[in-house]
């Protein structure tokens, strides 16, 4: 009987004890952010570049695959100025490390930036900037707009897409479906894996997009700044690598009503954004291709491409001064598109022929989780009291 | 006076017939407490009777021949014994107390059982491994040497799905109404709750209920049953939990009468911190407690019985072949991950089923009795999900994040597919399908990358040193790479936090609950006053609710949760187009509550959110069943009539609902309804004109009965009393199940249109339009004698009409679709066979075999809808949008992916009457097969053109992928009937009339087999040892270990299920509604499988006192 209880009393007690099952502790901002003083201790191994020293160092014209016995993007290649506009330059994955940092500035779920985002870094009081190409769907609810982050770049890939810089990964484009595709197949900067990207990058503090710095100024001021026309001089590229990427303002503008090569949009009680890519909105279907839409904005005398993606979430709505009547209204309203600057280049004949087709130079409004389209303030006529208010296209205005 | 005369008198009378007559009897105890053994079966096996032993373990058989004779006894948990006696003409034979050895072996087996087919309960998704048959009977020499040897293979009686089985408890329906399962978590290491049992073979007469298709079984729990004394009890494994320690305490039949037995049982394993061993990443607490009262009077007996296993654990998922290969483990475990340096698991399951029965039994007379039970169940089953929202997938085998999403081709010799130049494991398994470690990926090595139809390369994407990079990362099993990331995720929300504190957290812990609540009742009457005519009518009154909704678990650094269907918001804007509304207009449709006061705002504080409704089932039956013996044969027929009926009520206003009726009302507002029910929909319409609809309000949808007629029959032709013939056969109708019923039961009301065709029948025919008719039969030759016993059963069975549900993520449609398949039929045929020979004193060799061919013998028609109201297509020459597409799924003459269909095994048993036992097992498994996903062999991708005359974009035969054989080389000629059905003039069939698709396109629908390359492999090795030690004072200790899997075969596939998705890229240059086609990248999707565990064990230590 004893013997009973003793075992009973000992069965029970374990009972309770073994409950016990708990998860580990909830995490702090303390745990997963690093301080500036981890930041030297994580990079006490090799340096922390600017990002322009950082494609000076490492970027070169040509890149790593560009003497490869591989099928080259065909269109890419330059013989007049033995140029690539698509290159790719390996980085060491031994030695010493290679970091970089910066804050982002994008954010690219419906946000206009699809798995890529864009870093700044404030050099001197200037914007230094770099894209950066991930294979992370929705990947600004990871990395938000305005997180800086370290990134240990060893092991990874510096080059040019279209001509324009970026971190990334050599990547071997096959899509043998695409238009054109013949041209396209070869060698080019790719999206960074996933997990190679988390392994590399760890988030300096908490995001803060107050201290993102943006660049006010006007079209004029801008293209003086910036090649007008493709460029192979290399004072020329600099300024076009320096330009790329930026966060910019623009004031003093108006969406004219005209889509990319100066083609003039349609009405919406005419033309669904569902079907056609002339619809007078941000960014019509491109039948899910995915490639960007582009809208005229101008000064009166110079003019940039507005880019936005299809799956932004202010694709539909209707341009500022436009609705489904027309577009007769877009120069009377006036104001300031926020977004960054972009410069695309993918044909080597818009190169060898010296001459811009319209599509290089662009602005990527920024998309802002739950505010959309805000960045773009427009006034009527400069009426500060009639403010532009996004409107969305109705499918019943459509005839 | 008068009456104990009168009972004296007749006790005399009773007496001198058994006197006058031949008559045996007999007492049956347990060898070691000298207790009485309950229920164990008695046989003469020369004269082919029996009877059970009552609960003072007695038996008496009447009006025998006078002859020598051999008296078989049989239970649960004990050896069987064997006696001889020579019965003496017209005396009442008295046998002296027949002692039972008990068999720890078996015991310990079960056990082992019972926490496998527990931990393979499938969870909300539907997905998990196919479960063993469970029932072991040790009556049935083929049940009692497959249900253990057989379950780690999967197998399953006669290839049946669970759902044929009928689950019973003291007489009491077990088995879930919603979904034709029995939940043994709620016995989860309640082993003594769960020893005795009756368990029927399919289609035989059974005694507690109708029966089925399927084995019945009936848990018996009373009190009675158990001998007095303490049991304690101590087990260490290497599974997925590591311990567990157990005491039962029973009284035995006190002299009031009473009887109790209590037992708790404690099952453990903290998180195993460590890879690539059985359960890693997995946590594992349960605390199960049975508790049984029964009294006992002359004629009537009375049981109390409640039980429960309040369970938390941790879960593992099936994975494809790339990452078992890189792993190289097939215990990789991708759902859990270190949390600031502690192993986490995202899936939990939290299970509790307590359940209390009360079961009343009176014996009018030796000729009447009766039974009743009733018995309340509430099971509370939830699992933990990782979900995230406008977030990158935080799976670390989400196929983007696998080496082989950087290798499109994924071949590594496609062009000479027999080739030696192919890939081998290290255990010499052949891969004829695909590749992920393969050529060099850099341009020089591109010649032998895949050239695609129109002569262009399918190549690598990223260059070698990056590929290596990434799988060198899985190799070493990387934590930020193959395992949940969760210190980036908290990074994830605690950002968001700064950037957008009100808005909805980027990723958390959701908890899915899939509550049952049962309510039910038997009553059975059985009658014997007719000579040789045994009458058993039985009813069955059963009321189940299954309870579905969502809570948030863990906000994992967030501030809240914003509960919106991420698949409409993303959508918003084409749903908004294609109902001619604005987003704004339609907003409601992202919102799982639209007259949510909260704004959707979700925290982690219990309330529910997603979805949150109720599936009301009831089910009455009624049955009656003759069985008649005679010298030479027993026959017997029964008849059940099962009512039946199925209603959703939900709690929450579902957007997407909403959404669907607008656009069904904007269209022809004939089949608004549907989405509500009819009652509900004039309510909410009636709310919503008067601006009244309010969050948490009930609607409740339509009622859908069923009646389906029941009818088996049976014959036992005795050869002589140890060779019998026995002849069964079945015919049955049986509603759907409520999981098949609704098309997307989360969101609406809708059911399957077969279902609706019912509700309106104006004919019988129409009646039955929803149930499956079943057709089955089966011969068995027994035999049975001292050296050697043994049965060889035949069986063949056919079903029709019968309904599935899938969901999937859509290519085509780009979003989640639900299909709903009808018209299913499915043959079951093949043999069982079974021979032990004993082999001396000591040795008895065991043979069992199960030869089975389990196929789908009809295509099904499919409807397919998209759960966030996106229609599925457009009709080209009309403009007009198809939110319903139907198609026909091309599932003839496929397998059935329900286990292998061939098993043979091998037993070798040891029994020394110093109570040693010892047994190897060599079991040989083959013929097991994928489960073959419908949305890959639909009608509509081998010819361009559904059943509904729908185009699909991107199909197998397109100038695109030209991907079909045809007969001429030239590209596919096809034509139409009426009714949409093709006739291909040109294309190569195979037998079932599919056409042939060129390599590597056959990859995508073939079905694949599940056995290991290498032969083998097919093999496992089963071995237990065990001793039983008799102390004074009526104690023992018993000792045994168990080892599965001896040799540790880890390349054994016991189940898997093909992806539905289909590689898929756009087209450009068009401006059709979708752009796609059909890649040749046929492993982009690949299948998934689920592995054996490799060599484990289970020692057990039991004392009695």
């Amino acid at each position: 009987m004893k013997t009973s209880k003793y075992l009973s009393y000992i069965v029970l007690s374990t009972f309770v004890l073994a409950l016990v099952s708990c998860e580990p502790d909830p995490l702090k901002s303390e745990d997963v952010f690093i301080t500036e003083a981890q930041v030297a201790e994580i990079t006490a191994d090799g340096k922390v570049y600017d990002l322009n020293e950082f494609l000076d160092t490492f970027m070169t014209e040509e890149g790593t695959y560009h003497n490869d016995t591989t099928p080259y993007r065909e269109r890419s290649y330059d013989a007049t100025h033995g140029l690539y506009l698509y290159s790719v330059d390996t980085l060491p994955q031994a030695g010493p490390g290679i970091y970089i940092r910066g804050r982002i500035c994008t954010d690219d779920y419906a946000g206009n930036f699809y798995k890529a985002m864009v870093i700044q870094q404030i050099v001197n009081g200037e914007q230094q900037t770099l894209r950066i190409s991930v294979d992370l769907g929705s990947s600004g609810g990871m990395y938000h707009m305005g997180q800086e982050i370290l990134v240990r770049c060893n092991g990874l890939a510096v080059g040019r897409y279209a001509n324009q810089p970026q971190l990334c990964v050599p990547s071997y484009n096959n899509n043998i479906y695409a238009m054109n595709a013949s041209q396209k197949v070869g060698w080019c900067p790719g999206r960074i894996n996933s997990s190679e990207f988390r392994r590399a990058t760890r988030m300096i503090g908490t995001p803060d997009p107050d201290k993102l710095q943006y660049d006010e100024l006007t079209l004029a001021e801008l293209y003086a700044q910036v090649p007008q026309k493709p460029t192979t001089d290399a004072a020329g590229m600099d300024k076009v690598r320096k330009a790329d990427g930026r966060l910019v303002r623009i004031k003093g503008v108006h969406f004219t009503g005209e889509f990319d090569n100066n083609g003039t949009l349609a009405k919406c009680d005419t033309l669904h954004p569902d079907s056609s890519s002339n619809a007078n909105v941000f960014a019509p279907t491109t039948s899910n291709i995915g490639y960007p839409q582009s809208r005229l904005i101008s000064d009166g005398s110079k003019s940039i491409m507005c880019s936005s993606s299809e799956y932004a979430k202010f694709a539909y709505y209707y341009l500022p001064g436009a609705d489904r009547h027309g577009v007769t209204e877009c120069a009377n309203w006036e104001g300031t598109v926020t977004g960054i600057l972009g410069w695309y280049l993918d044909k080597a004949s818009d190169l060898a022929s010296n001459k811009l087709d319209g599509y290089e130079w662009s602005v990527t409004p920024r998309g802002i989780p739950g505010i959309g389209i805000e960045d773009v303030k427009m006034y009527y006529q400069g009426d500060t009291d009639r403010p532009w208010k996004p409107e969305e296209f109705n499918p019943n205005d459509y005839q | 006076m008068r009456n104990k005369l009168f009972s004296l008198m007749a006790v005399l009378m009773v007496a001198v017939c058994a006197v006058a007559q031949t008559s045996l009897k007999g007492r049956v105890i347990d060898e070691s407490s000298q207790e009485p053994v309950v229920g164990a079966k008695v046989t003469l096996a020369n004269q082919n009777i029996s009877t059970t032993t009552n609960a003072a373990g007695e038996f008496t058989l009447l009006y025998l021949e006078a002859t020598d004779e051999e008296v078989i006894i049989e239970a649960e948990g004990y050896m069987a014994g064997l006696e001889l006696i020579n019965l003496k003409e017209n005396q009442l034979n008295q046998m002296d107390a027949i002692r039972l050895q008990q068999n720890i072996v078996t015991q310990a087996q079960d056990e082992i059982l019972l926490n496998l087919t527990e931990e393979e309960m499938s969870d909300d998704e539907g997905r998990s491994q196919q479960q063993a048959s469970s029932s072991s009977a040790s009556t049935d020499v083929f049940n009692a040497n497959t249900s253990f040897a057989w379950s780690t293979a999967r197998y399953r009686n006669r290839g049946y799905q669970s759902y044929a089985e009928s689950y019973y408890i003291e007489g009491l329906n077990f088995t879930s109404q919603e979904r034709g399962q029995f939940n043994y978590s709620a016995m989860g290491g309640l082993n003594d709750a769960s020893r005795y049992k009756e368990v029927l073979n399919p289609l035989e007469a059974t005694n507690f209920s109708f029966g089925g298709l399927g084995q019945s079984t009936n848990y018996l729990m009373g009190a009675s049953r158990y001998a007095q004394g303490w049991k304690v009890g101590a087990a260490g494994t290497n599974r997925n939990y590591k311990a567990r320690i157990n005491a039962t305490y029973a009284s035995g039949v006190l002299p009031n009468g009473w009887a109790f037995i209590g037992q708790l049982a404690y099952r453990f394993s903290p998180y195993v911190d460590n890879k690539g061993i059985i359960g890693e990443g997995i946590k594992y607490y349960s605390l199960g407690y049975f508790f049984s009262a029964e009294k006992i009077w002359d004629n009537a007996r009375l049981k109390l019985i409640t039980f429960g296993a309040p369970t938390e654990r941790g879960q593992n998922a099936a994975v494809t072949q790339e990452v078992y290969d890189l792993t190289g483990s097939n215990n990789y475990n991708p759902y859990w991950g270190y949390q600031n340096g502690k192993v986490r698991n995202s899936r939990i399951v939290k299970s509790y089923d307590p359940s209390l029965i009360a079961a009343y039994e009176h014996k009018f007379n030796e000729k009447h009795w009766l039974k009743v039970a009733a018995g309340y169940h509430y099971s509370m089953y939830s699992n933990s999900a990782l979900t995230f929202y406008n977030a990158p997938d935080p799976r670390p085998d989400y196929y983007r994040n696998l080496p082989s999403f950087l290798w499109d081709g994924q071949i590594a010799n496609p062009n000479n597919e027999n080739s030696a130049g192919q890939l081998f494991d290290d255990n010499g398994n052949h891969y004829p399908w695909g590749l992920f470690i393969g050529e060099d990926m850099k341009g020089t090595n591109l010649g032998s990358g895949f050239i695609g139809a129109d002569g262009n390369l399918v190549g690598p994407s990223v260059d070698q040193t990056q590929y290596d990079a990434l799988v060198q990362l899985w190799q070493s099993r990387d934590n930020k790479t193959t395992q949940i990331d969760w210190d980036n995720i908290y990074a994830a929300n605690l950002a968001n936090n700064y950037t957008d504190p009100n808005g909805s957290a980027r990723y958390m812990l959701e908890r899915r609950h899939n509550d049952l609540q049962e309510l039910m009742a038997s009553v059975n009457y059985v009658n014997t006053a007719f000579d040789h005519l045994k009458m058993t009518v039985g009813a069955e009154l059963k009321y189940s609710q299954g309870i579905h909704y969502k809570t948030i678990d863990d906000l994992l650094g967030g501030n809240q949760w914003i509960d919106i269907d991420a698949f409409a918001d993303r959508d918003i804007k084409e749903l908004a187009t294609n109902s001619g509304f604005t987003q704004e207009d339609i907003s409601n449709v992202r919102k799982n509550e639209i007259a949510d006061d909260y704004n959707n705002v979700i925290k982690a504080d219990g309330r529910h959110f997603g979805y949150d409704y109720r599936i009301n089932m009831q089910k009455a039956n009624i049955w009656f069943q003759n069985e008649w013996t005679f010298n030479e044969v027993d026959l017997y027929y029964a008849i059940a009539f099962n009512y039946s009926s199925m209603q959703r009520t939900t709690n929450m206003l579902n957007g997407r609902a909403w959404y669907l009726t607008k656009v069904a009302e904007e269209r022809t507002g004939a089949d608004a309804w549907k989405y509500y029910g009819h009652t509900a929909y004039n309510q909410i319409k009636a709310l919503e004109a008067a601006g009244k609809l309010k969050a948490g309000s009930t609607y409740v949808g339509d009622i859908h009965t069923f009646l389906d007629p029941a009818f088996k029959l049976g014959a036992n032709y005795k050869i002589n009393g140890r060779n019998h013939l026995k002849l069964n056969a079945l015919a049955e109708t049986r509603a759907p199940f409520a999981r098949d019923a609704y098309i997307s039961q989360r969101v609406h009301d809708r059911v399957v249109d077969n279902i609706y065709t019912h509700d309106k029948a104006k004919s019988l025919v129409d009646f039955y339009a929803a149930s499956e008719r079943v057709v089955s039969a089966d011969l068995t030759y027994e035999f049975n004698y001292p050296i050697v016993r043994g049965r060889v059963t035949g069986f063949f069975t056919q079903s029709w009409n019968g309904t599935e549900l899938n969901g999937y993520y859509d290519d085509e449609a780009r979003t989640f679709v639900n299909q709903a398949m009808t018209g299913i039929d499915k043959r079951y045929m093949g043999i069982e066979a079974a021979l032990a020979v004993k082999m001396g004193t000591y040795f008895t060799l065991t043979g069992v075999t199960s030869i089975g061919d389990y196929r789908y013998t009809s295509d099904a028609t499919a409807i397919q809808s998209a759960e966030n109201g996106m229609p599925m297509t457009q009709n080209l020459a009309t403009q007009e949008l198809v939110f319903e597409t139907m198609d026909k799924v091309l599932l003839k003459g496929l397998k059935l992916s329900t286990g292998p269909q061939l098993n043979a095994s091998l037993k070798l048993s040891f029994f020394h009457p110093k109570m040693w036992f010892a047994d190897v097992t060599v079991s040989y498994h083959d013929w097991n097969y994928l489960s073959v996903a419908p949305s890959r062999r639909m009608q509509g991708l081998y010819t361009g053109r559904r059943l509904d005359g729908t185009s699909v974009n991107g199909w197998f035969g397109d100038s695109y992928a030209n991907a079909i054989q045809t007969t001429d080389n030239t590209p596919l000629d096809v034509t139409f009937d009426a009714d949409g059905n093709p006739t291909y003039n040109n294309a190569v069939l195979d037998e079932n009339g599919v056409p042939v698709l060129k390599y590597p396109y056959n990859i995508m629908t073939m079905q694949e087999s599940l056995a290991a390359t290498n032969p083998l492999n097919r093999f496992l090795i089963d071995a237990s040892v065990g001793k039983l030690i008799y102390l004074p004072n009526r104690q023992s200790v018993s000792i045994n270990l168990s080892v599965t899997n001896l040799t540790n075969n880890t390349h054994f596939k016991t189940g898997g299920y093909q992806q539905a998705r289909l590689p898929r890229a756009v087209r450009q240059g068009e401006k059709d509604y979708r752009n796609s086609v059909i890649t040749a990248n046929a492993w982009k999707y690949p299948s998934k499988y689920y592995y054996a565990w490799g060599a484990n064990f289970f020692l057990t230590v039991t004392y009695k006192f």
